[in-house]
């Protein structure tokens, strides 16, 4: 009944060519979609319509915007290394596009006749897939950013990058959990194995959250929008860009929205199945709609941080990943890992185990020596610390004494 | 397990890197071209932008360090995926191999955090 | 759910690796978390207590060592008697050699610069001058003897690529480390990291060839393969000389050793005495594994080509050092020779020839040792004098240490009483006893020629007037006289009642195979 990985890879080659077609248009609808989608939901939360003029609702905007953008002038900077430059948004689409590949919309479907998994394919390290495409379409925006041949480009790749391949590392470890958990890599199995179990959103959760903040992180956006922060670096790594190019760099970021958007329903949220329906609404197309509807809040909890927090800063985002993410990542990894190998080898005395290990943490944390700031040094102490031949500094409880004018003035009023 | 599932992922690439590559090849014949010695410019307020590391520039060793973070730490993941997949056969074993090279680890970690390398000054 | 099969692991025998590389763990952890004033004590401590309880541990599998308990980890290491005895003879040298690491009284803050990445000459530069050392060298030296010991107990190839990279990896951090002449202690260690990368790439490669010929890397796999092999040798050939020149380049062994002389000259005193030792006779032990246990069914095909090496490594050592005007140049070139004298006893091809080996190496480590750390006593205002003409008359200013250094460059020379005499005369015995007495003449005339620069830095320091530049001797502070004073003693005692070492070695020169 549920695909399996020895079910993929048997398609007729017409099949593969309408599901390749299918996945790519779905791809392209969805991210005019979103940029509809963000721009309308961001718009109710500030109190204003937003676009409405094109089609109904306005759902034609983005669509014209794309078209505008096709036909606006190309402009390739003097200083940029042309090659590089060109070639820099191609690489950032087809990552993104390619990651969709083993994203599972639902189980067996007929298509003109042919019984299909509803799903491009699934390999045994699917999403191995998602996470090396993603991690080669950091080369798409360091590269653009390196090839503008100017500085805020140059930055914005850097600091981009930097950002990615930082916050990559916490997703990759989040998912760890998972693959623990459904005992594989592959996508369509993980869907079946959180049937027979539960939502790993519920069973791992600190993974899940994890993985949200990861995500926000890995696809540059608000609060984590650094790489293009306006205020600081302009455009970021696409301020050269211009015309289609910058449409497809416009193209990638959403794609990859929707991806990690797909690989958090997939891996966390049960994949295509919708619990507390009856089985014949979890069969066939239906799943593609849950699949969908799915997506579409997790793009809707995108815009609502965008709507409502603040960027922060790089070097305490570059902290809380490094120095929160990931430590606390490792340790939830060991103390799952603990917790199975112990309800495997020792299922009776568990409790014992566990409460030792807990007790032991408690312990350390009541015993950890606390950080004691040093005394403020006083005044006298920090005039002294300056070194032999600094400027002159006037104490800073220094009385100015009131100028003449001002005393006359006061004395003229006195008198009258 | 056939590499024929394989093929369907070369199939998507190749969609999306022909697309790609016909929209950046077409969008200098589809826009208008007027020419303006200033749009060729680097984008600054009229100032002379400051050396690339195209020409011969620096920037910040701080990107290379954090570049070196990450190849240490996605090692370790990549480590931790079979560990991962094959969790339940490792049993005891596998557990008690791993703890002690996430240990290992966690010692380089708290080593660069203890010496400053994951402050961003 | 299928069965895995777990290797078998002998935690007991494996307790000396295991130990210091426990050890170069808590003392990273030191590094984070102990106060810089007492970090260079406490990682002092910790690593020579590492070193001593490896040591005693090494000592007592000693008599346990049979065929069946050899090898461990699933065959990737095999700790035979062979192991065994490099295992020990690696971690005394270590042990000797990180004495000189905790030198601080011949310089404010040790030898080694707090922070090597600082741009030389800058303010920051100089502001660093006066603190104290990095004490980081101490975990590196200590990851880097965890892979030696793995390097010469290594069973299968990709183990010792494994082993070859954990122990050079520190060694090219720590040749960086120079607290003077830091221009040259850098551009040391990247050509030492360049090319040993190279080295590293050429082995590797060689690994792949000789899995294809031999469809395994474990040396059991490639030693039945060579013996029973109906196929074209090309591969093996191919294989063999790619790994040799990985372990040659090691050695310094000639074409392979033009990193020598400016590694030698750049890097730390101690760390140059640490890898004078530590690194060759790591290196050896190595190569008699791989050409003894895996490649000895092809002796006929290696045996002329690693002679020819060997001849060119001896002519070049000798007669190079000759034009040498820096002593730690010198001393480097001498290294290369003697990489040449070894490759005589180890192409010996027989039982003498490995126990010959085995003493040479541990003699001419002591030896080497004691030069180092007395080169790194001749001092003035810019760090060490090691100009050739500034140790002029250095026997009128201090005997003793003329003396000493004398008998050191004696025993280089092989003058009989010393452990040089011994060593070379093992070899050389072990070299005739196995038909390749060409390598011999070679070695005889090479050692006459290079008793000529030893020689020269004997007459300078006794029969030349002291000049206005020549630096004075410091007095060494306890480390530096231990090193100095087990050193010359070894030296002595080697050339004098080389009995037990003779013993030992002999007993150590079989491998399990």
């Amino acid at each position: 009944m549920n695909p399996t990985l020895a079910d993929f890879g048997k398609d007729v080659w017409w099949i593969v060519l309408i599901k390749i077609v299918a996945v790519f248009v779905f791809l392209v609808v969805m991210t005019l979609f979103t940029i509809w989608y963000e721009r309308r939901v961001v718009a109710r939360m500030q109190v204003r319509p937003g676009p409405n003029r094109h089609g109904p609702f306005g759902l034609l905007q983005s669509l014209a915007d794309g078209l505008k953008l096709a036909f606006k002038e190309d402009i390739m900077p003097l200083k940029a290394d042309r090659v590089v430059f060109f070639l820099a948004p191609v690489i950032s689409t087809v990552c993104a596009f390619t990651a969709f590949a083993i994203m599972p919309f639902g189980p067996f479907v007929s298509i003109f006749g042919q019984r299909t998994p509803l799903q491009l394919t699934d390999i045994p390290v699917a999403v191995l897939l998602v996470l090396a495409t993603s991690g080669l379409g950091i080369y798409g925006i360091v590269l653009s950013g390196w090839a503008s041949g100017s500085t805020y480009p140059l930055l914005g790749g850097l600091r981009s990058s930097a950002q990615m391949i930082s916050y990559e590392v916490a997703m990759g470890l989040s998912i760890v959990a998972v693959f623990m958990s459904a005992g594989t890599m592959s996508t369509s199995e993980i869907v079946t194995k959180q049937a027979d179990s539960n939502w790993y959103a519920i069973l791992l959760l600190p993974s899940f959250v994890i993985y949200a903040i990861s995500a926000v992180g890995e696809t540059n956006r608000a609060p984590f929008d650094l790489p293009e922060a306006e205020s600081e670096l302009v455009g970021g790594f696409h301020t050269e860009y211009s015309s289609l190019k910058f449409a497809l760099f416009f193209l990638a970021e959403y794609i990859n929205m929707v991806t990690v958007s797909g690989l958090a329903v997939t891996l966390f949220l049960g994949g295509w199945r919708m619990p507390f329906l009856p089985d014949w609404l979890n069969q066939g197309w239906w799943g593609a709609l849950w699949f969908t509807i799915k997506v579409l809040i997790l793009l809707f909890m995108f815009v609502w941080l965008r709507g409502t927090l603040p960027r922060l800063r790089y070097d305490q985002f570059m902290k809380f990943g490094w120095k929160v993410l990931i430590p606390a990542n490792l340790v939830w990894i060991l103390v799952l890992a603990g917790v199975k190998t112990v309800n495997a080898h020792a299922p009776q005395q568990r409790w014992y185990w566990i409460g030792g290990a807990f007790a032991l943490v408690l312990l350390a944390a009541i015993f950890w020596p606390s950080k004691k700031d040093s005394p403020k040094p006083t005044l006298e102490q920090e005039v002294a610390a300056r070194p032999a031949g600094s400027f002159p500094v006037p104490p800073l409880d220094l009385q100015v004494p009131v100028s003449p004018r001002a005393q006359r003035i006061t004395a003229e009023r006195e008198v009258v | 397990m056939s590499l024929s599932a394989y093929i369907p992922i070369v199939g998507l690439f190749a969609l999306a890197a022909a697309f790609g590559l016909f929209s950046v090849a077409i969008a200098p014949f589809v826009g208008p071209r007027r020419f303006n010695r200033a749009k060729l410019d680097a984008y600054e307020c009229g100032i002379e932008p400051t050396p690339q590391p195209i020409g011969g520039g620096r920037f910040p060793v701080k990107f290379y360090l954090t570049a070196m973070l990450f190849i240490i730490f996605d090692i370790e993941i990549i480590f931790l995926y079979p560990w991962a997949v094959s969790f339940d056969m490792l049993g005891l074993f596998g557990f008690v191999e791993m703890v002690l090279f996430i240990v290992a680890v966690f010692v380089a970690y708290t080593y660069v955090w203890r010496r400053g390398g994951l402050d961003w000054d | 759910m299928p069965e895995l099969k777990l290797p078998d692991i002998d935690y007991a025998a494996l307790l000396p690796m295991l130990i210091l590389f426990g050890a170069a763990c808590v003392g990273v952890l030191i590094e984070g978390f102990v106060p810089r004033s007492v970090r260079n004590m406490v990682q002092l401590v910790l690593s020579l207590a590492a070193m001593v309880a490896a040591l005693v541990f090494v000592i007592r599998r000693a008599g346990e060592v049979t065929a069946e308990n050899a090898a461990t980890i699933g065959g990737a290491i095999m700790i035979d008697n062979m192991g065994l005895f490099m295992e020990g003879a690696l971690l005394v040298l270590g042990l000797v050699s990180l004495l000189l690491f905790g030198e601080r009284t011949l310089e404010r803050g040790g030898a080694f610069v707090p922070h090597a990445a600082v741009t030389v000459g800058s303010e920051r530069d100089r502001e660093q001058a006066v603190d104290s050392g990095a004490t980081e060298v101490y975990p590196l030296a200590l990851f880097s003897l965890g892979g030696m010991l793995m390097f010469v107990t290594a069973n299968d190839l990709l183990t010792m690529f494994v082993a070859l990279e954990v122990f050079s990896l520190p060694l090219y951090l720590m040749c960086a480390l120079a607290r003077r002449k830091r221009l040259l202690s850098q551009e040391s260690a990247l050509k030492y990291f360049l090319l040993g990368a190279y080295a590293s790439a050429f082995f590797l490669f060689g690994v792949a060839m000789i899995y294809g010929f031999a469809k395994g890397v474990d040396f059991r796999a490639i030693h039945e393969a060579v013996r029973g092999s109906e196929t074209s040798p090309t591969l093996l050939l191919i294989g063999l000389a790619l790994v040799a020149i990985g372990l040659l380049f090691k050695i310094a062994a000639a074409p392979f050793h033009v990193w020598t002389p400016d590694v030698y000259q750049g890097a730390p005193t101690p760390v140059t005495a640490f890898m004078a030792a530590c690194t060759k006779a790591a290196a050896f032990g190595a190569l008699l594994r791989v050409l003894y246990v895996g490649f000895d069914g092809a002796k006929w095909h290696f045996t002329p080509v690693l002679g020819a090496v060997a001849v060119l490594t001896m002519l070049v050592g000798a007669v190079l050092a000759v034009t040498q005007t820096d002593l730690k140049r010198l001393l480097a070139y001498s290294s290369v020779a003697n990489a040449g004298y070894l490759m005589v006893g180890l192409l010996g091809g027989n039982k003498d020839g490995l126990s010959s080996t085995l003493f040479y190496l541990v003699a001419y480590g002591f030896t080497v040792i004691a030069a180092f750390a007395l080169v790194s006593l001749v001092r003035d205002a810019d760090g060490e004098a090691t100009h050739l003409s500034r140790w002029a008359g250095l026997g009128r200013r201090s005997p003793l240490f003329a003396g000493i250094f004398t008998f050191l460059l004696l025993a280089f020379a092989g003058i009989p009483l010393t452990s040089g005499f011994m060593a070379k005369f093992g070899v050389f015995g072990a070299a005739i006893a196995g038909d390749q007495t060409w390598l011999v003449i070679f070695g005889v005339l090479t050692s006459i020629v290079l008793a000529f620069p030893y020689l020269r830095v004997v007459v300078m320091m006794w029969l030349s007037e002291p000049g206005e530049t020549t630096p004075s001797v410091s007095i060494p502070g306890v480390l530096t006289s231990a090193v100095l004073g087990i050193g010359t003693v070894a030296t002595l005692l080697l050339g004098v009642l080389p009995g037990p070492l003779l013993e030992l070695a002999d007993q150590a020169s079989s491998f399990i195979r």
